[in-house]
């Protein structure tokens, strides 16, 4: 897609066409990202020295840090986001999620001493009840802190002065995304089209910008042909590399004279050279797995982000996006072997090709009427991300 | 003064292109298009919302209210933090980057390494100052967890002789406290020591020792890691370098830690190594001081080598938690003279304790 083309054919720059007095105006535009990567690499290195001073307890304050900065270099319709939530909003959600769970652990300890009177069940344990209840409850959790996150710091966000907010409840987001989840695993993953729309509903059509809600018009039955295209591919594509590392690996002991006792040594006896052939083999399937399977995976999740974003809208202003398989594969995968490769150092640089992406790809259609969206009354939550923090899934 | 900026009123999500005209008690902000005065903000309820160092255009506000004056231009920033002292934060500049970036870059590296330090040699020091009731609670926590589904030897004669053993030899060392032997029935043939005085020995161990010198000799051998405190080292080493790689990887992320896994497990493998011999040469020492027989090490290393003829150890190098046997048989080999570690009546008793 050329820089001057939006999704829908119209150029930027032209004018609105001539259109009767009650067409909406459907002028496109695109957000624009001005951070800098050498900015961001000085917050997140001051942020990584707090961290290392106070033993990781600066990460509410270095965390918020850097979002002011995104969100500021950040502007649509030449209007920059404002990010004003607080170090110490985080610290007193970290520290409610703990006491949640220390509660939770104390219950347990009552039981443990009242209802078993101490003795374990078949060599099952106070510390294994509590760690198994916590896995258990934890996924709903995560759940719910995700929803609860994302309303939180959309109630720091501001445009215009104007405040965000998230409606719904996030613990009936969080049962219903186990509940797809779960699902969804029993049917062989058929279902991901249902689970993908029912959880961005939620997700769109409850944000309001001021009183101006979102709405979502998406149906999964509009992607399951194409799913159902993507989900056998996959299975072809396993198949088909399944057969290339075995039969590689079938080849290289064969041409190599190696004979199946040789190999059963190899592993009987652990060494370095155990290590490396482990390593070598692990590393033969990552590449195949990565040619076969990953951009399979990146064709679906372009497909799906493209039909999610343009089958959501904000009052008369329109989304669209035309992010290739390409940009999604830049996205999901080289993002990933960034941060590890680096050793998390490679943080801001994700941030920053993300932003940038967004800024690339996102298109909006018309502008809000601004007059009639006023400012909400209500505040948002007064602490954030606690469950968030807990389970380790905030990032930024 | 008249220059362009961004008003939003707060209640509305309009956007207003103003002007704005400090006078000596307020700043005075009106339309562009008609000149039409769209607020009056006195100076002294004046603030800057964020800085200049994370905000592109840090918000004017007046206290107390949802409205927004937004200054692009830096020129004009500069003039009113002059005029206004309330509005100084707008022309803060946070410094050259590249000077910030190699400064904070720097200091991390730095402390990356003097934390490293911290962990490896201050643990050496720090760990056996933690109460010791502690070591031993989660030395029993730990216990009954590795041990949860097995079989514990409760023979009264053989626990007492080997607990005595074990004693003798710690107090040999000063140790100020009392060590537990725990005989758990079956196999590996294996021993290991845990916080506080913990010891445990496998069944099978005692029953494939060719003398009681082997069984003395390895429970020797637990008693230079218990009096060194080598379990507590090692743990507070272990949870120092995994505390480290979340806090450089900004804690964040959990996947570095399969990544960051294989350092964190070569630095234990380390340790591991010079605890072994530590607690190699420690027993033979407190064995010699008792006078007993101090051949039992490297006797039971022969026999382990003669099991298993290729030294696993010596094999896996780096990747061993133990140094190479035939290197431990060199530096634990002693006649086989001195008094025997047991009566033949406490030997048979230890032989029947799990009976």
């Amino acid at each position: 897609m050329s820089d001057a083309t939006s999704p829908w054919g119209q150029s930027v720059t032209q004018n609105a066409p001539e259109a009767p007095p009650a067409a909406p105006d459907l002028t496109p535009s695109r957000p624009f990202y001005d951070g800098k990567l050498a900015d961001l690499y000085a917050i997140y290195l001051r942020h990584l020295v707090l961290m290392l001073l106070t033993v990781g307890w600066s990460r509410f304050w270095g965390r918020t840090r850097i979002r002011r900065y995104l969100w500021n270099h950040f502007a649509i319709l030449g209007d920059r986001f404002e990010y004003r939530g607080r170090g110490r909003e985080l610290l007193i959600g970290f520290l409610l999620a703990v006491l949640m769970l220390a509660v939770w652990g104390g219950l347990l300890w009552l039981v443990w001493i009242y209802v078993f009177h101490e003795k374990p069940i078949a060599s099952f344990g106070l510390l294994d009840m509590f760690w198994l209840s916590v896995a258990l409850i934890g996924f709903p959790l995560a759940y719910v802190g995700q929803y609860a996150g994302l309303r939180y710091r959309l109630s720091r966000t501001r445009w215009r002065g104007i405040r965000c907010a998230l409606a719904g409840s996030a613990w009936g987001y969080g049962a219903m995304a186990s509940f797809l989840i779960f699902v969804n695993a029993l049917t062989g993953q058929l279902m991901t089209p249902v689970v993908s729309v029912n959880l961005a509903r939620p997700r769109i059509s409850n944000v309001r910008f001021g009183t101006l809600p979102f709405v979502f018009a998406g149906a999964s039955g509009d992607i399951y042909g194409r799913y159902l295209g993507f989900y056998f591919l996959n299975i072809i594509a396993w198949v088909v590399a399944a057969v290339i590392i075995f039969g590689a690996i079938g080849g290289t002991i064969g041409s190599l004279g190696i004979s199946s006792d040789d190999v059963l040594k190899l592993f009987s006896q652990f060494s370095l050279r155990t290590v490396l052939i482990v390593a070598a083999v692990a590393l033969g399937a990552y590449v195949v797995f990565g040619l076969l399977i990953l951009p399979l995976r990146c064709w679906w999740q372009a497909y799906l982000f493209r039909y999610l974003v343009s089958h959501s809208r904000a009052g008369e202003v329109l989304f669209a996006t035309a992010i290739s398989t390409r940009q999604m594969w830049g996205f999901l995968v080289l993002n990933y072997l960034i941060v590890v490769l680096t050793l998390g150092l490679g943080w801001p640089w994700v941030m920053h090709r993300t932003l940038k992406l967004i800024a690339a790809e996102l298109w909006l259609y018309g502008a809000p009427d601004g007059a009639n969206i006023r400012q909400p009354t209500d505040r948002g939550p007064p602490f954030g991300e606690g469950l968030l923090d807990m389970f380790d899934v905030s990032g930024i | 003064m008249a220059s362009h900026a961004r008003y939003y009123d707060g209640e509305s999500a309009l956007v207003h292109e103003v002007s704005v005209r400090p006078t000596a008690a307020e700043l005075v902000i009106f339309r562009l298009a008609d000149a039409g005065i769209v607020a009056r903000w006195p100076v002294g309820e004046l603030a800057v919302l964020g800085d200049t160092a994370h905000e592109a255009v840090p918000p004017v506000v007046r206290k107390g209210f949802e409205a927004r004056l937004l200054v692009d231009d830096p020129d004009l920033r500069r003039q009113l933090a002059a005029w206004v002292p309330q509005l100084a934060p707008l022309a803060l500049s946070p410094g050259p980057v590249g000077r910030r970036v190699v400064a904070f870059g720097a200091t991390l590296a730095a402390l990356v390494g003097l934390f490293w330090l911290v962990v490896d040699y201050g643990s050496e020091y720090a760990a056996p100052l933690l109460p010791y009731s502690l070591q031993a609670k989660l030395g029993e926590s730990v216990f009954e967890e590795l041990t949860a589904d097995k079989d514990e030897c409760h023979g009264k004669g053989g626990l007492a002789t080997i607990n005595d053993l074990a004693n003798r030899l710690a107090h040999a060392a000063d140790y100020p406290h009392d060590i537990t032997v725990y005989v758990i029935e079956g196999g590996p043939v294996n021993a290991y020591t845990l916080p506080g005085g913990i010891l445990v020995v496998y069944s099978d161990l005692i029953d494939q020792a060719k003398d009681s010198s082997q069984v003395a000799g390895v429970v020797a051998h637990e008693i230079g890691h218990a009096v060194h405190y080598h379990p507590m080292k090692g743990l507070a080493r272990q949870y120092g370098v995994e505390l480290m790689v979340k806090l450089v990887s900004g804690g964040y992320s959990d996947l570095l830690n399969t990544l960051t896994s294989g350092g964190n497990l070569l630095l234990a493998l380390r340790n591991g190594r010079a605890f072994e011999r530590e607690a190699d040469a420690t027993g033979v020492a407190l064995l010699e001081k008792l006078e007993l027989r101090a051949d039992g090490i490297a006797s039971f290393f022969e026999q382990m080598m003669e099991k298993e003829p290729k030294d696993m150890a010596a094999a896996a190098g780096v990747w061993s938690s133990h140094p190479p046997t035939a290197e431990r048989i060199a530096a634990t080999r002693r006649p086989a003279s001195g008094k025997p570690a047991f009566s033949d009546a406490q030997w048979k008793a230890l032989r029947n304790v799990c009976k």
